[in-house]
């Protein structure tokens, strides 16, 4: 019995009834480190459309033509907030939560390559790759028809029935030889890895 | 305006029952929408309560791309919940499909094909706080004066 009167004497009393009915948990607040949608800061965008390339997410960034200068465009329905494009921007254009100060202290950034991939039996070996690559053309201008080729220096030729790959490193990442390729047996894919120290700062 | 209106508005206003659906996704927005149930966030201190049925619900959640099997159903869960009513879209599956926005996949975004979506919550996945502020945002607009608003 004095348990009941002692419990309903607490819950009466107005500073008990005060905080029951209008204390609330700690307001909700963004923490500094979210990795928001990146926004634009005050460097100049070159147009280089890496942030496009390294996007995972169809559609989420557009580097637009705007007047005399380039501009990056996030679209929030498409855009993940993954921070790649921040990462990988060479300017540092865009800016999203601490990453920008993450990679300056870590030193890290993306390297990045076209590698070229034919596929053996996909490929008829008609040479079409070989002709149509602007790099093979401005290294070798007398490669045409067969696509073999006396220059060593050339990124691919036909070689003993097939297509050999000699030198990935000038790959430019047009993909005309992927379009040309009657077969698709060509594929040009862009790798990028990342890099920490001496070999990010070069 | 009556009093019995004024009474809704107050009703209303506190409690939000709430329904959510997946329509095919990945469950990154699912767990977020379970983030705002626990104590961290805690959406019962704001007068919503999850419910799951559409029948008592006036807020409907929908999460994911369309996936084929979903595209009837949808409308019926839709029109199971009696007015007013209000649906949200969270996450970006919902208004573009986000990665399964691809060629080869079964999804059909955007959800407004299906359904009226009255507001949208973009992130991969949205924040629990972003979920909560857009349903205490758009609640009030639909439920407040709902019976004089009518034609």
């Amino acid at each position: 019995m004095r348990s009941i009167v002692y419990y309903v004497r607490e819950f009466l009393r107005p500073e008990w009834i005060r905080k029951f009915f209008s204390v609330k948990t700690a307001p909700l607040t963004t923490p500094s480190y979210f990795k928001d949608y990146p926004t634009r800061t005050e460097k100049e965008c070159t147009g280089c459309f890496t942030c496009m390339m390294i996007c995972p997410a169809p559609g989420a960034i557009a580097v637009l033509r705007k007047k005399d200068e380039w501009e990056p465009e996030v679209y929030p329905g498409h855009c993940i907030r993954c921070g790649l494009c921040v990462e990988a921007c060479p300017e540092g254009v865009l800016s999203s939560g601490r990453i920008l100060d993450v990679t300056e202290r870590d030193r890290t950034a993306f390297a990045s390559w076209y590698h070229l991939e034919v596929d053996d039996n996909l490929c008829m070996r008609c040479g079409n790759c070989c002709v149509s690559c602007p790099v093979n053309r401005q290294i070798d201008p007398q490669l045409a028809g067969t696509g073999t080729s006396a220059s060593d220096e050339v990124i691919m030729r036909i070689e003993g029935g097939r297509v050999r790959i000699l030198h990935e490193e000038k790959c430019t990442g047009c993909t005309t030889c992927e379009t040309n390729c009657p077969n698709r047996a060509i594929r040009v894919a862009r790798m990028v890895e990342g890099i920490q120290g001496e070999e990010a700062e070069a | 305006m009556s009093i019995l209106q004024k009474i809704k508005n107050a009703v209303r206003s506190r409690s939000i029952h709430v329904a959510y659906v997946d329509v095919g996704s990945c469950n990154g927005c699912d767990i977020e929408v379970l983030a705002c149930l626990a104590p961290r966030y805690d959406i019962e201190q704001y007068g919503i309560y999850v419910h799951n049925n559409p029948r008592e619900a006036d807020v409907l959640l929908v999460i994911g791309s369309v996936t084929p099997q979903w595209v009837d159903k949808l409308r019926d869960i839709w029109d199971k919940i009696p007015e007013p009513k209000v649906a949200v879209a969270i996450g970006n599956c919902p208004i573009s499909g986000c990665v399964y926005a691809r060629r080869g996949t079964l999804t059909s975004p955007p959800v407004e094909k299906y359904i009226p979506i009255a507001a949208q919550v973009p992130g991969c996945p949205p924040r629990p706080t972003e979920i909560l502020n857009a349903i205490l945002s758009v609640a009030p607009l639909i439920f407040k004066d709902y019976e004089e608003k009518q034609p």
